[in-house]
């Protein structure tokens, strides 16, 4: 037997010495990527720019953009459309090799840039100043202003005005108050098509509750405010309309999202952002659409208001280039022709003019900028958001007050 | 051995044909429901995505298009897919072959310190499940560099458990005198492995054949992550991420089980072609 | 057991010289690539993967980095009893795949056997072609099968329209979080739903899985009855035909024969396919990430899935090695249980005495009549 123990305690020692070598190796690593002296990286290597597209037509234009700038600076750039955008940039940056500009959303900020993966450029930036001071706000995190953002959209009501004028409406009916949109989506609710037929989840739902005066946390995200009247009018609302027949969730008419509802007919009315019009000419171009303002609730105006942002990696070799591409992708010309492609607004203020000079119809969406909340941004709220998603598919037969309680548990367990 | 007589049962014929109808029609119906999803997935591939829609039974397209099939390699990375599951799957073949074989007649047939323990070890090892390495398997892959290439795709998948023991196994059961005569010949240990042992030990390396081709062919964990690069992504994972993520817009059905089909036959072509092989190979596997 | 004389121990005294020198050497040299590849690829990982659950490393750099703190159970104890998120998560990932487990593993191996034996009557003709049949569907790829599911069981699918021809409304299968075994009922009675196990209600626990998870077991059933008929018919082939002979004879009918001379006679195979079935479903990750990555409302959630969630999505490494681990040792307890369970149990000494024969002085009693004295053979 005793050879036996001293074979295991070889064994065990070849392990623990395995152990170590690795920790060795791997202690080396740690140094790494904490240059803060406010010098940026520069290096021959191509750029890879990451992006979570809504569709062919948003992919297209981001290309065109980058080859443009590629052509005139020099700098090779390639661009690739992430099929789960959230856990491509985790693993980038977890592995060391992370894409050198991507998209980042305000709640993927907070958990990146409290691990350094990020490089805080925002001050870097030329045009810095241009930017709605709203959407800086979203993108400062412990007071460094992290990233450019790159556009922004806002819910509006959209309209198929064939089934509108089929069902007896004209411009006089359209809605401004809750109970004239009851009104109207059971008009247009028929056996073919439903009234209003939006995504479920709070990126849509929330409108609601911003127009009855709440929202999921505060402006700044250092409070949670879920379980408050306000919402729970919001969601009773909500779930009223749906246990009439007049509003159903996307995935219970079989489409992914709101506008593919709406554009294969199923939904007379959604509620979406500036990205429906792209997605719909490239989709569905024969529907006719108009876009109104969403209807005033009972604390009056409210929506949400969605952005994005360049992230530029803290870890990328190539920091200096990765500027001077984000500089342009968020000129006016670079922005403007985006929206024209697949629909957001401009971030800059010096393009709102312009914008709405070429986009008429699209005025609703610039306008809700005025009384737009913004989504939580505080760390791990994106958990609990997906989690008050899962619970809201079932809305109809729950209890709104339960759900929101609940979200609100979470989430004041994350501001502590 | 005497075969035994079976007792008749004194049946009326009629009974015993009534039965044997049962027996088949209950068979047939059950080997339809396995089937009929395959054929589905064909047929469809060739509906427009409206048919595919409105009439999802049926097997014959109303039109047959292969719009499909045309986005499907004009217009999408899955030619890339092809060549990069194609590459990993031949080298982690034959490497398989290769050092589980070694392994196996290492612990068959060759003594030495330390064997007992390995072979300990190596059943040990296969019974942790998958998804305990999930995460450190990423860990090890980033700290070793091969990260997001074709040597952290392949080089993890070399050796699997499962396969040594097979040879193993098969190992212990070839009789010791061909080796020992090539010994006394004068062959060196390397020399009885390769030329003499190996060539006796083709049904076990089939084996060892189709279970790795299967096998690699059909992985996906490791190679979600083991690459981030889409000129690294492979069959498995690119049409993953059409059936669900945020490339997957829209229903485009019959691109997605256009994929599905075209992914399924290489596999499915040596399982043809093997078919004896892998419906005998149970026989014996099975030791408790 | 007769023992014939070992023609290795004759080799094995040779061993130090002569034909079998470099043996030692060839055996580490020939072991070589298995030991690196497995330490690197299945040791070290384990042991590394055990660290990280046990530090707070953020996921950048190595885990091994001196700025990574030790932080003993925290990320256990958050999975366990924490009451936040991560506990909530955690039950309902645990409680989507305890259910999995139910179904799949008792129909799956009800399934195959009842193939294998269908499969294996001798009466049978194109035996290969249903053997090929039913196997066809366990070689192709989890990936392709799941998006065939998802077509399959769409909304106005193939499966629902089946179900009308019968004049059933099929459920939007992928899309219907409402687990089966409440019927429909939306809120439970009071003392189930305040009384939670894990973060969730005891009313969830009972509900069963939910429809999109029930498509997920037929899945499975689908594509791994196959492989175990294959065990089974194995098993079956090898078993003696005489004892059914003996059987017949005795008079049991066709169900008796099967339920207590054959079953018991593949005990082993049963356990194998249980034991296989068992590690596999617990694990069950290909398909979600494929088709519906937990959704709808997180009811196919499992905790392979969780695991990779909470470390390449969220960057909560630790936490995802923790579920990985408990995992782990939930797998290990169930195949523990099952072992148990079908192990062979001694019969009791009660029972025991109705198969003695009667005793006298000088032997026992031989059904013929004569005395025996007591041998043992």
């Amino acid at each position: 037997m005793q050879r036996r123990t001293s074979r295991w305690l070889a064994a065990g020692a070849l392990a623990a010495s395995g152990a170590l070598a690795l920790t060795a190796c791997g202690s080396g690593f740690s140094s790494g990527g904490g240059d803060d002296s406010g010098a940026l990286t520069s290096s021959n290597k191509a750029l890879s720019v990451l992006i979570g597209s809504s569709g062919d037509a948003e992919t297209t234009a981001v290309k065109a953009a980058v080859a443009d700038w590629s052509s005139s600076s020099g700098t090779k750039a390639t661009v690739s459309a992430a099929s789960d955008l959230a856990q491509q940039l985790a693993q980038g940056f977890s592995s060391g090799k992370p894409a050198d500009v991507f998209y980042l959303s305000t709640d993927a900020l907070a958990g990146f840039a409290s691990n350094g993966s990020l490089l805080a450029y925002g001050d870097k930036l030329s045009n810095k100043d241009d930017f709605y001071p709203s959407l800086v706000k979203s993108f400062t995190y412990d007071k460094k202003f992290y990233c450019a953002p790159k556009d922004f959209s806002t819910l509006a009501l959209e309209i198929n005005t064939d089934m509108w004028k089929a069902a007896g409406l004209t411009d006089a009916d359209v809605p401004t108050t809750w109970d004239q949109l009851e009104t109207v989506a059971k008009k247009l609710t028929t056996a073919g098509h439903v009234g209003l037929g939006i995504g479920g989840e709070y990126a849509r739902v929330g409108a609601f509750m911003t127009q009855a005066g709440g929202n999921l946390m505060n402006a700044d995200s250092t409070k949670a405010t879920a379980d408050s009247a306000a919402n729970v009018t919001a969601l009773d609302y909500v779930k009223k309309l749906e246990n009439d027949g007049t509003l159903k969730f996307a995935k219970d008419l079989g489409a992914g999202w709101g506008g593919e509802a709406f554009g294969k007919g199923l939904a007379a009315m959604t509620i979406e952002g500036n990205w429906i019009t792209g997605g719909l000419q490239a989709d569905y171009p024969d529907v006719k659409y108009t876009i109104v303002p969403l209807p005033k609730g009972p604390a009056g105006a409210g929506t949400l208001q969605f952005t994005n942002c360049w992230g530029i990696a803290a870890d990328s070799p190539n920091q200096k280039a990765a500027l001077a591409l984000v500089e342009k992708l968020t000129s006016a010309d670079d922005q403007l022709a985006f929206s024209k492609a697949f629909g957001p607004m401009p971030s800059i203020q010096s393009a709102a003019a312009d914008w709405k000079k070429a986009n008429p119809t699209l005025v609703p969406f610039l306008d809700a900028a005025d009384y737009a909340k913004g989504v939580p941004t505080a760390k791990g709220a994106a958990d609990v958001v997906t989690d008050f998603n899962s619970k809201i598919e079932s809305l109809a037969t729950s209890d709104p007050k339960t759900i929101l309680e609940a979200t609100q548990k979470n989430l004041e367990a994350l501001v502590k | 051995m005497t075969t035994p007589t079976l007792h008749r049962r004194a049946n009326p014929a009629g009974r015993l044909i009534l039965g044997r109808s049962v027996l088949y029609a209950v068979l047939i119906a059950i080997a339809v429901v396995y089937i009929f999803p395959f054929l589905i997935d064909v047929a469809t591939s060739f509906k427009t995505e409206s048919d595919a829609a409105a009439d999802p039974l049926s097997l014959v397209p109303a039109t047959i298009t292969t719009a499909a099939y045309e986005k499907l390699f004009l217009n999408s990375d899955f030619p890339i897919w092809f060549k990069n599951s194609a590459i990993v799957t031949i080298v982690v073949t034959l490497g398989r072959v290769f050092f589980d074989s070694l392994a196996g007649y290492a612990l068959a047939r060759l003594h030495f310190r330390g064997r007992n323990v390995m072979f300990a070890g190596l059943i040990a090892v296969m019974s942790v499940p998958a998804v305990v390495l999930l995460i450190p398997k990423f860990l090890v892959i980033n700290q070793l560099g091969i990260y997001d290439s074709y040597a952290g795709m392949i080089i993890p998948l070399l050796t699997d458990a499962a396969g040594i023991f097979i040879m193993k196994n098969f190992f212990e059961s070839i009789p010791q005198s061909v080796e020992e005569q090539a010994r006394i010949d004068g062959a060196g240990t390397f020399r009885v492995f390769w030329s003499v042992v190996l060539p006796m030990a083709r049904p076990a390396l089939i084996t060892i054949i189709i279970l790795s081709f299967q096998g690699s062919w059909n992985e996906l964990s490791h190679f979600i992550i083991s690459t981030q690069s889409p000129d690294l992504t492979t069959l498995t994972k690119g049409v993953a991420s059409l059936a669900s993520g945020q490339l997957s817009q829209g229903t485009q059905y019959p691109l997605k089980l256009a994929a599905a089909a075209i992914m399924t036959i290489p596999v499915a072509v040596v399982f043809f072609v093997f078919q004896k092989r892998i419906m005998n190979s149970s026989d014996g596997a099975v030791k408790e | 057991m007769t023992t014939i004389p070992r023609q290795p121990r004759l080799s094995e005294r040779r061993r130090a010289s002569g034909i079998r020198r470099g043996e030692a050497a060839s055996g580490w040299l020939f072991t070589a690539p298995m030991l690196i590849l497995l330490g690197l690829f299945l040791v070290i990982p384990v042991l590394m993967a055990l660290w990280v659950s046990f530090s707070d490393w953020s996921g950048r750099g190595s885990p091994f980095a001196g700025s990574v703190g030790f932080v003993g159970f925290d990320n256990y104890a958050a999975l366990l009893g924490g009451g936040g998120l991560a506990e909530q998560d955690f039950g309902t990932a645990l409680k989507n795949n305890a259910w999995y487990v139910v179904l799949v593993v008792p129909l799956q191996t009800a399934v195959a056997l009842f193939l294998a034996v269908m499969v294996n009557r001798q009466i049978l003709k194109g035996r290969g072609f249903f053997r090929t049949a039913f196997y066809f569907p366990s070689v192709t790829s989890s990936v392709a099968i799941t998006v065939l599911w998802l077509f399959l069981f769409n909304s106005t699918g193939a499966v629902n329209k089946l179900l009308s021809f019968v004049g059933v409304t099929g459920p939007n299968w992928f899309n219907d979080p409402a687990g089966i075994l409440h019927f429909g009922v939306t809120t439970g009675p009071a003392f189930l739903e305040n009384s939670t196990a894990l973060g969730i209600p005891l009313w969830d626990w009972l509900g069963g899985p939910s429809v999109a998870m029930t498509a997920f077991v037929l899945l499975a059933i689908f594509t791994t009855s196959g492989t175990f008929m294959l065990l089974f018919i194995a098993a079956l082939q090898n078993l003696n035909g005489e004892v059914f002979e003996a059987a017949e004879m005795d008079g049991a009918s066709g169900w008796q024969r099967f339920w207590r001379v054959t079953l018991p006679q593949l005990r082993p195979t049963l356990f194998t396919v249980l034991t296989l079935g068992l590690i596999g479903c617990w694990q069950v990750f290909d398909q979600i990430y494929t088709g519906t990555r937990g959704a709808p409302g997180k009811t196919t959630l499992t905790p392979a899935y969780l695991s990779y969630q909470a470390a390449f999505q969220d960057q909560q490494w630790g936490q995802g090695a923790a579920i990985a681990f408990l995992l782990f040792v939930i797998i290990v307890l169930f195949t523990l249980l099952q072992r148990w369970v079908l192990s062979e149990k001694k019969v009791s000494k009660r029972r025991l005495r109705a198969y003695r024969l009667p005793e006298t002085e000088g032997g026992v009693v031989a059904p013929t009549g004569e005395i025996r004295t007591k041998e043992r053979p």
